[in-house]
């Protein structure tokens, strides 16, 4: 049995969130490297305060990502694929070697400072369920326009997709959609146009950015965001970072992806539990579990475990 | 005149396969020891037995999986092994795609690819994938003899003895037919085995059929796909049990038949015992089956309901069972099942009154298609099963009953039925205007659309609404209006003008609930005959030996 490890995004963060840790000697010097190369003490970027700061939340979901898999890795476990929804790519591209933690934790704090600056006000997303995706782009082009844009964003799940854009644009869909069968249709609470084209000029300068830092073949088979794919050649990788940011996240087929290529057991990296939801609804026959909700021990039991039964 | 045909035929070789072969093997001389692969060279061996551009039929059925040779082949060199053309009827292991993403093969001919059929469809997309053809069963197991002839078949066995007879048991599945269509066109036959032995229980494949027989390191894979834990059977599903038994198997006398792998079909049979037998159709109905050995079956056979069963492939946990019970399955000298997927899907296509099977999408003309957007699945048993072969001619009343007019050259039909709720899960419906098939054809260039049952073949669709006779409809204006009658709020069903339902009643184009005499209230779960895979093995005096999966106590 293959083991994937999964990494959050935005929406996953909650005040406190490092202290929720695994308390290993491993996540501590994760913690310390972060500090020092920030420069700040990452436990001040976890407060309610800091994370309402896209940057602070970042840095955040970057940081206890990789810091819970180096608690992994302490004891001897390493997946056979890693995946990361949005900025937890970054923590995804760390594990797999592609890239150093330093120069994520730099990369990522550019990313959310383009991000804050780019649309201060009257843009974000929103979230419908219970609509497919062929139905809701259908609503989505019909409502778009120039002045009030607005996209399908991320695909979660065959019924949870996000649109970005414009509120008001936003605001049109949600009203279609709801009318049109969805089961749900609600704005979130993020103050940025994510994944869609009008963040294509962070898209740029992340490139750039990104050009700068060494990039590695990953040693861990690593499932892209925009194009669902396993990347195996770095300079895949590197675009894909730079290009997720203004694109349409592909959660779903990501996550079919690394099922079809035998993982069955998925565990989700802290904090929270979205992706291991996702998971466990699309794939009732694997095992799936969050570090948050079980526990370390206990998902490091079940890898341990798996990994002596070879199959 | 015969001075020039002597000189043509000198020019030419008639044995340049047998000679290619015979090369082939010499250059594996030093490797094995005589027909027996090492184990642990297996890999050497393959990359100079098999040759680039070489078409390599796989063994992956539904069931059964020749998972070491698979991975073995998938851990050859790139650099020495490329642009195997492969032929795998069900690709449902990741290594089967490895090879495209190495490099190792270009072209696949399959038939189904459900378990892998996101990255099938990228790597289409890629163009690390060219496509032969998605086929029906009967389809890729024919060009095998006639176009797609193997230069190498990889198989899986559960025993050899030291000649490279093989014993398959209940699983044989597939693999006489793959081997059979490369040992006798001088292709080279490589088998997985469980184990070497001196002495087989019986002899299901002669040794002479056989290059190679290489001892696995673990067993091959085997899934229990035809499991169905009558624990999650639904009244609605229970409803349309009964209609199917009313409406279509008593009301045409269907003796024959094989069903799909959907709980909807797992209810009817589990309803024979007990509300079957409260008709008195005992006898009568469901006597012959090309069918697995479906463990929800066991009631309906202990109960005398089944003269016969041909397998395609075995139920893991069924062995024992159908041991005990040879006077209805198809059994070797040595007790155990015998089955043969060629043989009962060609069964269940020419000899069976009736097909009965589910699909997720369905137009408005009956055409059906399990489908889905940016995947690229293909279909199993159902489109070989699911249609009217034209030249077929029987006798038998089912057969005869679907005669509409007094021609005398009139000619009876297979019954195809589909059996489908309205919506499926996540609110999605069944019926709708176009199928997803189309859009598959568009984005993927296929030749047709992956249509899986075609409309014109179906003869009956049921509804939680009702059972619509498509066969009595003379035009596909009526054929139309009898669907809609029965499809509940989707978008086809609310095409239906309600004024109509009574003329189509009276017609006999549709029938509801209430005039089959089965009331709504009575659809409950108190009517199967087996509640829980526990009651299964009840009925089966301990004889069925369900997996750790299904166990629940």
């Amino acid at each position: 049995m293959k083991i994937a490890f999964l990494f959050p995004g935005q929406g996953s963060q909650k005040p406190g969130l490092l202290n929720d840790l695994p308390h290993e000697t491993s996540v501590k010097k994760v913690l310390d490297e972060a500090s020092s190369a920030l420069n700040v003490s990452v436990y001040n970027l976890q407060t309610k305060e800091a994370l309402s700061s896209t940057t602070s939340v970042q840095i955040s979901l970057l940081t206890a990502g990789v810091a819970a898999f180096k608690a992994f890795e302490a004891e001897g476990i390493k997946p056979d694929y890693v995946a990361g929804h949005s900025v937890g790519a970054f923590s995804a591209a760390v594990a797999a070697g592609v890239i150093d933690f330093r120069d994520a934790l730099r990369v990522v704090k550019i990313r959310g400072e383009l991000m804050e600056r780019k649309y201060p006000q009257g843009y974000g997303m929103g979230v419908v369920l219970g609509m497919d995706e062929d139905k809701l782009q259908s609503l989505v082009s019909q409502a778009y326009d120039e002045k009030h844009p607005v996209f399908m964003s991320n695909k979660n799940a065959p019924d949870q997709i996000t649109i970005s854009g414009s509120l008001s644009g936003i605001q049109r869909v949600l009203d279609e959609a709801r009318q049109k069968g969805a089961s749900k249709a609600s704005m979130l609470d993020v103050s940025t146009p994510s994944h869609c084209p009008l963040l294509s000029s962070v898209s740029e300068e992340l490139a750039e950015a990104l050009h700068d830092i060494p990039f590695h073949r990953p040693f861990i088979p690593y499932a892209g965001n925009r194009r669902a794919r396993l990347l195996f050649d770095p300079v895949d990788i590197r675009l894909d970072l730079a290009e997720s940011v203004s694109s349409a996240v592909q959660w779903h087929d990501a996550s079919v992806v690394l099922y079809e290529n035998g993982a069955r057991l998925l565990i989700e990296m802290p904090p929270g539990n979205v992706l291991a939801r996702l998971a466990a609804k699309a794939f009732p026959e694997a095992r799936v579990m969050s570090v948050t909700e079980n526990g370390f021990s206990d998902c490091q039991y079940i890898a341990q475990k798996n990994k002596r039964s070879k199959k | 005149m015969e001075a020039t045909k002597q000189a043509i035929n000198k020019k030419r070789s008639w044995t340049t396969r047998l000679d290619a072969k015979k090369k082939r093997i010499d250059s594996v001389k030093n490797l094995v020891n005589g027909m027996v692969i090492p184990t642990d060279r297996i890999v050497d061996v393959m990359e100079k037995l098999i040759q680039p551009g070489d078409r390599v039929v796989l063994e992956g059925n539904n069931q059964k999986q020749a998972s070491f040779l698979s991975e073995a082949l998938a851990q050859t060199n790139p650099k020495k092994l490329f642009d195997l053309h492969m032929i795998i009827s069900s690709i449902s292991r990741p290594e089967h795609l490895d090879l495209f993403e190495r490099g190792i093969a270009k072209k696949v001919d399959f038939s189904y690819a459900g378990p892998q059929s996101l990255r099938m469809a990228q790597m289409l997309e890629d163009g690390k994938l060219t496509m032969g053809e998605i086929h029906t069963y009967i389809e890729l197991y024919g060009r095998l003899f006639i176009d797609l002839i193997p230069s190498v078949a990889l198989v899986a066995a559960d025993k050899a003895d030291r000649h490279g007879n093989l014993y398959t048991g209940p699983n044989t599945e597939e693999t006489p037919t793959i081997v059979e269509a490369a040992a006798f066109r001088d292709g080279i036959v490589i088998a997985q085995v469980n184990e070497l032995t001196d002495e087989l229980p019986r002899v299901d494949i002669p040794g002479s059929w056989i290059d190679y027989i290489v001892v696995a390191d673990e067993p091959y894979e085997l899934e229990p796909l035809f499991t169905r834990d009558p624990r999650h059977i639904t009244d609605i599903q229970i409803l349309q049990a009964m209609m199917v038994i009313r409406g279509i198997y008593e009301k045409h006398e269907v003796q024959s038949l094989n069903h799909g792998i959907g709980y909807n079909t797992a209810a009817i049979e589990l309803l024979l015992p007990t509300y079957g037998e409260s008709l008195g159709l005992k006898g009568k109905i469901c006597r012959h089956w090309a069918l697995n050995p479906h463990p929800t079956l066991i009631p309906a056979i202990e109960s005398g309901w089944v003269d016969s069963v041909h397998c395609f492939g075995g139920e893991v946990g069924m062995e024992k069972y159908v041991a005990a019970r040879r006077d209805v399955f198809f059994t070797g000298r040595d007790g155990t099942l015998r089955s043969n997927r060629t043989l009962c899907q060609m069964a269940g296509q020419y000899a069976v009154d009736l097909f009965i099977g589910s699909t997720l999408q369905m137009d408005s003309e009956g055409n059906s298609s399990t489908v889905t957007r940016g995947r690229l699945a293909g279909y199993g048993g159902a489109p070989n099963m699911g249609h009217d072969p034209g030249g077929r001619r029987h006798s038998t009343p089912a057969w005869l009953n679907m005669m509409t007019s007094n021609d005398p050259l009139a000619r009876g039909k297979k019954l195809v039925v589909q059996v489908v709720e309205t919506f499926q899960a996540g609110n999605k419906p069944v019926f709708v205007e176009s199928l997803d098939a189309v859009d598959v054809k568009n984005d993927t260039g296929l030749a047709a659309a992956p249509v899986m049952i075609y409309g014109d073949d179906v003869t009956h669709v049921v509804t939680e609404e009702g059972i619509a006779y498509l066969y009595k409809a003379d035009s596909m204006e009526k054929r139309r209006e009898a669907i809609a009658a029965i499809a509940g709020v989707t978008p086809v069903g609310l095409t239906h003008d309600s004024k109509k339902t009574d003329s189509l009643r009276r017609e006999g184009l549709i029938a509801l609930p209430e005039d089959l005499s089965i009331r709504r209230t009575d659809a409950k779960r108190s009517l199967l005959a087996a509640k829980s895979v526990e009651e299964i093995v009840q009925w089966s005096d301990g004889l069925y030996e369900p997996p750790a999966k299904f166990k629940s106590w």
